[in-house]
């Protein structure tokens, strides 16, 4: 029998009862050999069914004939019909068919429920809760089963232990307990319980961070970056602290940065300490091919008589233990040391903050806790709380070491700050009206010994002209219309009250502080902003008592307990006024970093300009309240996001393919994207070889850079001369991409990909810039081969690019396209054929095509490869830049519509030898014009790319 | 406002790097990057348009014409801004209004100077400070309304 003949046959019988047999080819043959009635015999005995049920209906002369479904066309000539019948013989034979066929029928498909036997019009929404949604006919049964399924829950219930009652749960002991067992894992942040309430959280590098608003707010939030202000708490970042000699810090530093990717830690202005600089950092003479991440820092002011320094540096969490270990090897620290002791504070049996307690007593070192429990004999009752690491590192690990030949000391900061981000031009009028300078200490107790820190401070002369100083820089930026008005990065010191002491009744606060800008204007008072905003914040106010360990940990542990503070308002005579006098425990250092908007690029200069709030530990939900009733928004990551997004900068682990945390983090997104995809069934979502995407979810940028390196190769064979030099090259070629940060050709690019007839071009085209022309392009791209560049890509017309959008070069034909036809979208690729589709099909049906039907079980079996989902290439994928009618360069790594500038806006990667050979091929009025498609379309889309620096 | 931003961003672009305010210095543009900080904001009434560059000029026109148009409380007047570069199309715009309102309207212009603020930043960062430089620019302020 042919295999098509056997398929049919297999279909029919596919839904047949099992007493029901069909004759074979085989049994064919051996019937024309052998009796027929013989043959019949034997099929009997073959299923069991029949067997059991007595002997075969023999008897009678037909039955036992026409018992199967022969076919007619054995090529045999018909049997005659009989002439007659005999009825309970012939019912009887035929029982047990009619038995399975009964069974077959009365079996409901799918669920166990008795509606599961209802056609799908007849069901009805939330039949399993109430029966009287059935028809009559089934109520019976669907009551039955309602009733076991209840008792089969009252069964677990009962299993499950007995949990205490609401009372003792929410017991102030109980709860800290169940806090401190739900951050095991993942670290809170003081905010945690205000975020928890509003955010959708999510638990990353090893803490519980909110993510977005639950309420819709994406175009608020946009609007708050750009015109008003929006906060967002950024205590995850982890803060490493080296002290040391000047001179030996930055010689150790500077192996870490290079001075071509922009400002480094020695750079003049910020080793004053007068900005806060960033830098991406590298592998100790790792530049630069072996990055690590992008880091902030600052220095303390030099304070007089001693030429140590101490330099916070802030890392994203993902990167803390690289750097740490990369400072380590730098520095020669690798003794870890018990820190010093701390200046003995006594410490009012005050309680702080039920989730700030449990991390602070997790951060503090082995002497702080003994002090303190010493502190605290009056309240015993305290129940013990557990030790909880900071979500970086496990909390027995030394947070110091100390080097004997460099005399460099690294601290690990991580949570020992609080770091909250605002954003917006409004954000220094949200400081001004949420904080106020500290108020001197009176008269009786400045001349007392004091327990606190700060009638201890007052007692020196040069602190108070210092803190008037400050606090007289402070009070001017109430006047400035706009946070970009104070230089970018600028510092300021301060020690504020305790801002819960007043809080803001009534109004709507934003719009109180849009009317207050600007409205005094002394002539003393405009020169003194004057100077504020050409010169900065002068060098004095940048320096805070937060740099001090045991001023932090004093401020900490004295912080008034929210309990006692309402119990004295409450004794106030007119409700909601300040609380005068201010208690001496109720003055922070903290300290306020201009942080700048958007630099590159021409248009929307200073955009998402903003302040970072600096603040010591247990403080954060002291400030953060008043802060949120000055009316700000309140973002999470993706917010950040969106912010950095628009700001046109690196975001850190998503823009960052070549740090290894960078290429971690985009390994988990794709293999987070591929399961999202497969969820999906086939038919439901986007065949992506269909559309010529070869790697939807990650990209493979390294054989990118090969590629590109190879055709330029081909295409120009006096490149590939038999020359020292040029093997030597080859060599390296093959090394690990990079992207590249040498702000001199990314300069250079970015005169490059304008277009000539731009207006900018007259201006910015000096002469110590070349022209773009072959040798140019040649030994720029021999000099950094395997290089990826970060640009910006706007659209043009219509469309909006998602993650992974394809970034590709416009043929000749494309350009002259765009040239005449205003209209037109761009050019759409030819759909792609599956040629998988076609081996995933032939794998599930195995060796159809085999002889016997022991090899047709053996081919079913093991189905399709695991590898092979239907949609996606499998693994060795062929070329990727010539995969499609246009030549890929690089892919976005975010892509969205951009509120800022009214259109699809996406920011990319592109090989930067392809990005040379496209723009050297492209007229020079239409230079820096790209297609993009996105990874579910055919349809390529006109957009600009622009080199931003 | 992004009209406001937009006219300063252009207008600044025409007016020479040469023309040094506060600190009389003389900029090496290989040491330098220049960075143009936007103008400070003024507070913004309805009724003020800042004009720029970057806009369509009939939208602009378009939307002066309806400011004039809305009633709203207190006398029928706007008041149109330009800085720089943008001047010229202040004035057209307000010429323009005039012109469609039969000699109903009536122009009265001001100019002023405002102060801009340039950062300089140097190539190479280990070895100065950043520098800040001060420029003044023209700007025009016609007051457009219906005489009583």
């Amino acid at each position: 029998m042919s295999g098509a003949k056997r398929r049919i046959r297999d279909k029919k019988m596919r839904n047949q009862p099992s007493s029901v047999t069909y004759s074979s080819a085989e049994l064919d043959t051996r019937r024309d050999e052998s009796c027929w009635h013989n043959g019949q015999g034997q099929r009997y005995e073959q299923s069991p069914q029949t067997r059991g049920r007595g002997p075969p209906p023999s008897g009678s002369t037909l039955g036992g004939q026409h018992d199967g479904w022969v076919r007619g066309c054995h090529g045999r000539a018909p049997q005659e019909l009989p002439r007659f019948i005999t009825a309970s013989t012939f019912a009887m034979a035929r029982a047990a068919e009619v038995q399975s066929m009964l069974k077959a029928v009365a079996k409901t498909t799918g669920s166990c429920h008795v509606f599961g036997a209802l056609p799908k019009h007849m069901r009805r929404r939330a039949m399993s809760h109430n029966v009287k949604r059935l028809p009559r006919r089934l109520r019976e049964g669907a009551q039955r089963m309602l009733e076991k399924s209840r008792q089969a829950g009252q069964k677990d219930k009962k299993d499950q232990p007995k949990s205490k009652s609401r009372k003792a749960r929410r017991r102030h002991s109980n709860l800290l307990l169940e806090f401190n067992r739900r951050q095991r894992k993942n670290v809170w942040l003081e905010t945690h319980i205000w975020h928890a309430k509003r955010f959708h959280m999510v638990k990353q590098w090893g803490y519980c961070l909110g993510d977005r608003p639950t309420y819709k707010c994406y175009r608020a939030c946009h609007r708050a970056m750009g015109s008003s202000c929006l906060l967002q708490d950024l205590s995850y970042y982890c803060c490493l602290e080296l002290m040391g000699p000047e001179g030996q810090l930055l010689g150790a530093l500077s192996k870490l940065a290079s001075k071509e990717t922009g400002p480094t830690f020695a750079a003049a202005m910020c080793l004053s300490g007068r900005r806060q600089g960033s830098a991406v950092l590298y592998r100790a003479d790792g530049y630069p091919t072996e990055p690590l991440g992008p880091v902030l820092f600052l220095w303390r002011p030099r304070s007089e008589g001693s030429t140590d320094r101490q330099l916070w540096i802030w890392a994203h969490p993902s990167l803390k233990q690289e750097l740490l270990l990369e400072l380590q090897s730098v520095c020669q620290c690798s003794q870890p040391v018990a820190l010093p002791t701390l200046v003995t504070i006594a410490s009012s049996s005050m309680e702080a903050d039920p989730v700030v307690m449990p991390k602070g007593s997790a951060e503090e070192p082995p002497a702080g806790r003994k002090r303190k429990k010493m502190g605290r004999e009056s309240d015993q009752t305290v129940p013990a709380k557990k030790i909880v690491g900071d979500g970086t590192r496990s909390p027995a690990a030394p947070t110091s070491w100390r080097s004997d030949s460099t005399g460099i000391v690294i601290g690990d900061l991580t949570m020992e700050l609080v770091r909250y981000r605002l954003i917006g031009p409004l954000s220094h009028g949200v400081l001004a009206d949420a904080l106020t300078p500290a108020s001197d200490c009176d008269g009786p107790s400045k001349t007392k010994p004091s327990f606190f820190w700060w009638p201890e401070h007052c007692k020196e002369e040069s602190n108070m002209v210092l803190h008037q100083q400050q606090a007289h820089v402070f009070q001017q930026l109430r006047g400035l219309h706009s946070t970009a008005e104070v230089p970018s990065g600028c510092v300021l010191g301060l020690t504020v009250d305790d801002p819960r002491l007043t809080m803001p009744n009534g109004g709507k606060p934003l719009a109180r502080i849009q009317r207050q800008q600007g409205g005094d204007g002394s002539s003393a008072e405009e020169a003194a902003q004057r100077l504020l905003m050409l010169q900065g914040v002068p060098e004095p106010c940048c320096q805070s008592s937060l740099w001090d360990r045991c001023v932090r940990d004093s401020v900490a542990h004295n912080k008034i307990s929210e309990q006692e503070l309402n119990r004295m308002k409450s004794e106030l005579l007119v409700p909601g006024s300040r609380l005068q006098p201010t208690p001496l425990q109720g003055r922070v250092p903290i300290l306020l970093m201009q942080q700048p908007g958007k630099q590159t690029g021409g248009e929307m200069v200073s955009w998402g300009v903003g302040w970072d709030l600096l603040l010591p530990k247990g403080w954060g939900m002291a400030f953060w309240v008043p802060l949120v009733y000055q009316g700000v928004r309140v973002g999470g990551l993706r917010e950040a996001l969106k912010h950095s997004q628009n700001k046109g900068a690196p975001h850190f682990p998503h823009d960052y393919p070549d740090c290894p945390t960078g290429a971690q983090f985009l390994q988990e997104q794709a293999a987070e994207l591929c399961e999202k995809y497969k969820r999906r069934p086939p038919a439901k979502r986007p065949n992506y070889i269909k559309y010529g995407c070869l790697a939807p979810f990650l990209c493979p940028w390294q054989q990118l850079c090969e590629e590109w390196e190879v055709i330029v190769k081909e295409e120009d064979p006096t490149r590939t001369q038999p020359d020292p030099g040029a093997a030597a090259q080859e060599v390296t070629s093959q090394a690990r991409f990079s992207v590249l940060r040498n702000r001199k050709v990314l300069q250079q690019l970015s005169a490059w990909c304008r277009p000539t007839s731009s207006r900018g071009q007259r201006l910015r085209q000096p002469a110590q810039l070349e022209q773009l022309t072959a040798t140019s392009v040649e030994s720029l791209s021999r000099a950094h081969c395997s290089c990826l560049v970060w640009v910006r890509i706007s659209l043009l017309r219509r469309g909006h690019p998602v993650l992974h959008a394809m970034i590709c070069a416009p043929t000749p034909e494309d350009l002259a396209l765009l040239g005449s036809d205003p209209t037109c979208c761009g050019p759409l690729e030819p759909r792609h054929t599956d040629h998988f589709k076609s081996r995933v099909k032939r794998c599930k049906k195995g060796g159809s095509s085999g002889e016997s039907a022991h090899k047709l079980e053996e081919g079913a079996e093991p189905g399709p490869a695991p590898s092979l989902t239907p949609g996606l290439w499998p693994d060795p994928l062929p070329s990727v830049t010539s995969h499609c009618s246009r030549v890929t360069l690089g892919w976005a790594t975010q892509g969205d519509f951009s509120l800022t500038a009214g259109c699809g806006e996406a920011l990319a990667f592109v090989s930067l030898t392809g990005l040379l050979h496209t723009l050297l091929q492209q007229p020079p009025n239409q230079r820096g014009v790209v297609l993009l498609r996105n990874p579910a379309s055919l349809q390529y889309r006109f957009a600009k790319l622009t080199v931003e620096v | 406002m992004s009209e406001s931003c937009g006219a300063v961003s252009l207008s600044q672009s025409q007016s020479l790097p040469g023309v040094a305010g506060g600190s009389a210095m003389d900029m090496d543009p290989v040491e330098f990057t220049l960075r143009k900080r936007l103008p400070r904001k003024l507070p913004r009434r309805r009724n003020d348009v800042y004009v720029n560059m970057k806009t369509d000029f009939r939208a602009q026109l378009a939307r002066c014409q309806k400011l004039l148009d809305s009633a709203g409380p207190g006398p029928r007047e706007i008041c149109i801004h330009g800085l720089g570069l943008a001047i010229s199309r202040a004035i057209n715009i307000a010429l323009q209004l005039q012109a469609c309102s039969q000699g109903a309207l009536q122009l009265a212009a001001n100019t002023s100077t405002v102060e801009l603020v340039d950062d300089l930043e140097p190539e190479d960062p280990d070895e100065g400070e950043t520098l800040t430089r001060t420029r003044n620019n023209s700007a025009i302020h016609i007051k457009v309304f219906y005489p009583q």
